[in-house]
């Protein structure tokens, strides 16, 4: 890590966690800000069914802009999610150029609408586990996503959801 | 009459019986069981696809109406079915979902079926090979002969989909008891192996004739704003609804306007074969099994019924064997901005069908669930619903609306 990594990485860590509480509100265009124009997102996983890498999602931005610009238009659950994560690792180039981090991921989802809303609104259970391998690129002061993959461990995701993770 | 009182919303709907159904029938436990027995265990069910078992000794596991099954393919590289249980003490002798008897496991030699309790194995083709301590145990009064495992029936079929009966009586084949309802696609799935790229399930408290209704009658396109845009044309409302014998549904194609939704592009550079472009065939089968052909991309939903109110749905998503990675990532793409589980389309109709189970859990007061539009057997009639319910009705023995009441063929109320 460069001598200015550390200050880099603290850095990198507030943008991780800033992504979190820009997508738990839904604010997706402030979440999609923090994305560079050359940035893709990927939500991954392994099937041990199929014994196959799957990708649930995926898109650069000019995409994500344009499908969660149209979410108002689409019956959605919006039984809200929380996104609880811990940035376990941060590695930035010996340039200060580039860095990845690993933040370990769960996804809390608290019913509104739910099966029976009498009965399961308020109720929050986890909908998700898995992790962000995020890239990012880095230009003095200013760093911005350049690839974000949510690598899921669930595969049972039930009614699923338009929210990107 | 605006609102009703109580008596009003329980009398006799105006439509014919036939056009609505008891949603007892959906909630019910005794029915439910019944279902399993007469109609689960009876039929044909595709359990996975030929790609998931690529190598000999490759298996996967799965169940139909609660029996553990175990499909594996054979150093002969056919393709066999069990059910995925010890004749010894009754254990399920494998517990992965899928992987290869190739390797050793810790309890077992490689190239078998190991139980891991007490180490009794089988070979692929179901035949015990080996009794731990044998003649100690048990001296001359029972050897591996006589232990075998119990085979299933099974078949592949259309574009590579293994298809298992627990009914060892069954007297049709896959291609009978499909009875014409595949054909639409069957040059499309057959012309070239097919590959799974998707995977994912969804357990919903539904009953699983909700979900397969909701793959039957496209009127219900109006909770998906994607399908609304790029379909709600004349085309699309010309699709036909057409019934095959044994309660199976094909429904006809049109072509889909993919662009009318903004991010979305035309399926035309990856069609299967002999697709023309863009189109979108859905076929239904009896009893809870669907076909659906976007284009580029075709999704199976094989359904596990869990309880009256419970249902597991697990989604396929396949594209040619042959595809170049580019390709492959483009229809993973155009699979998964429709099907995935952060899709536009598929969260919306789990979303819509548990709203029908929550109300109608079992308990709850019977309701007439209305199957009656009649539109000349296009996209928006329910023909295909009424179809399947009266094969329902003839493997279950009731009458879909008043299921307390024998099941009486059609002609003869006439």
């Amino acid at each position: 890590m460069a001598v200015n990594g550390a200050e880099t990485a603290e850095k990198i860590k507030s943008l991780i966690y800033k992504t979190c509480l820009y997508q738990d509100d839904c604010e997706w265009k402030n979440w999609l800000d923090l994305c560079s124009e050359d940035f893709n997102y990927y939500i991954r996983a392994y099937s041990p069914e199929i014994q196959k890498d799957m990708e649930y999602m995926g898109g650069p931005k000019e995409y994500m802009e344009s499908i969660t610009g149209q979410l108002r238009k689409h019956n959605i659950d919006d039984s809200p999610l929380k996104r609880h994560g811990v940035v376990y690792r941060v590695d930035v180039s010996d340039d200060n150029k580039l860095a990845t981090a690993v933040t370990s991921l769960t996804v809390f989802q608290t019913l509104l609408g739910g099966n029976s809303s009498h009965v399961d609104s308020g109720t929050t259970g986890i909908f998700l586990v898995g992790r962000y391998n995020d890239k990012f690129v880095i230009d003095g002061d200013d760093v911005k996503f350049i690839e974000r993959e949510v690598r899921l461990d669930t595969r049972r995701l039930d009614k699923g959801t338009h929210w990107p993770i | 009459m605006s609102a009703r009182n109580h008596e009003q919303w329980n009398a006799q709907p105006i439509l014919q019986s036939g056009e609505w159904v008891d949603s007892k029938i959906y909630s019910d436990e005794e029915i439910f069981e019944e279902e399993l027995e007469k109609i689960w265990k009876q039929m044909w069910i595709p359990v996975c696809h030929e790609s998931e078992l690529k190598n000999a000794y490759d298996f996967r596991t799965m169940t139909i109406a609660r029996e553990p099954v175990i499909v594996v393919r054979g150093k002969d590289m056919k393709v066999r079915a069990f059910l995925n249980v010890c004749p010894h003490r009754g254990n399920m002798i494998e517990r992965r979902p899928s992987g290869s008897f190739a390797k050793s496991t810790p309890s077992g030699t490689p190239k078998t079926m190991t139980c891991m309790f007490h180490a009794w194995q089988f070979d692929m083709k179901g035949k015990c090979v080996n009794i731990t301590r044998k003649e100690e145990g048990y001296q001359d009064r029972l050897c591996e002969s006589d232990v075998g495992l119990r085979e299933l029936k099974s078949e592949v079929y259309f574009g590579g989909f293994i298809w298992v009966s627990l009914n060892d009586n069954i007297n049709q084949t896959v291609e009978e008891f499909a009875a014409g309802a595949l054909d639409s696609l069957a040059p499309s799935v057959n012309e070239e192996p097919l590959e799974v790229f998707h995977y994912h399930k969804a357990i919903i408290d539904c009953n699983y004739k909700l979900w397969h209704d909701t793959n039957c009658e496209f009127y219900h396109d109006y909770l998906h704003y994607h399908n609304r845009i790029t379909g709600f044309n004349d085309e699309y409302f010309a699709r036909k609804n057409t019934g095959f014998k044994g309660g199976h549904v094909n429904v006809g194609s049109f072509e889909v306007q993919y662009e009318n939704y903004e991010g979305f592009h035309s399926r035309e550079e990856l069609s299967f074969p002999h697709l023309p472009a863009n189109q979108w065939y859905m076929i239904d089968m009896f009893p809870g099994v669907n076909f659906n052909l976007r284009g580029s991309a075709l999704r199976s939903d094989i359904m596990t019924p869990l309880g009256p109110n419970k249902v597991m749905i697990e989604f396929r998503g396949l594209g040619l064997a042959s595809d170049s990675p580019k390709d492959r990532k483009i229809r993973i793409d155009h699979h998964n901005s429709i099907w995935g589980p952060f899709g536009r389309n598929l969260c919306e109709d789990l979303i819509a069908v548990t709203g029908q189970g929550a109300a109608m859990q079992s308990g709850s007061e019977s309701r007439q669930i209305l199957h009656g539009r009649h539109e000349n057997e296009t996209i928006h009639d329910e023909n295909g619903m009424r179809h399947y319910y009266e094969e329902w009705g003839r493997w279950v023995g009731r009458s879909p609306s008043y299921p307390d009441q024998p099941f009486v063929e059609p002609a003869e109320t006439a």
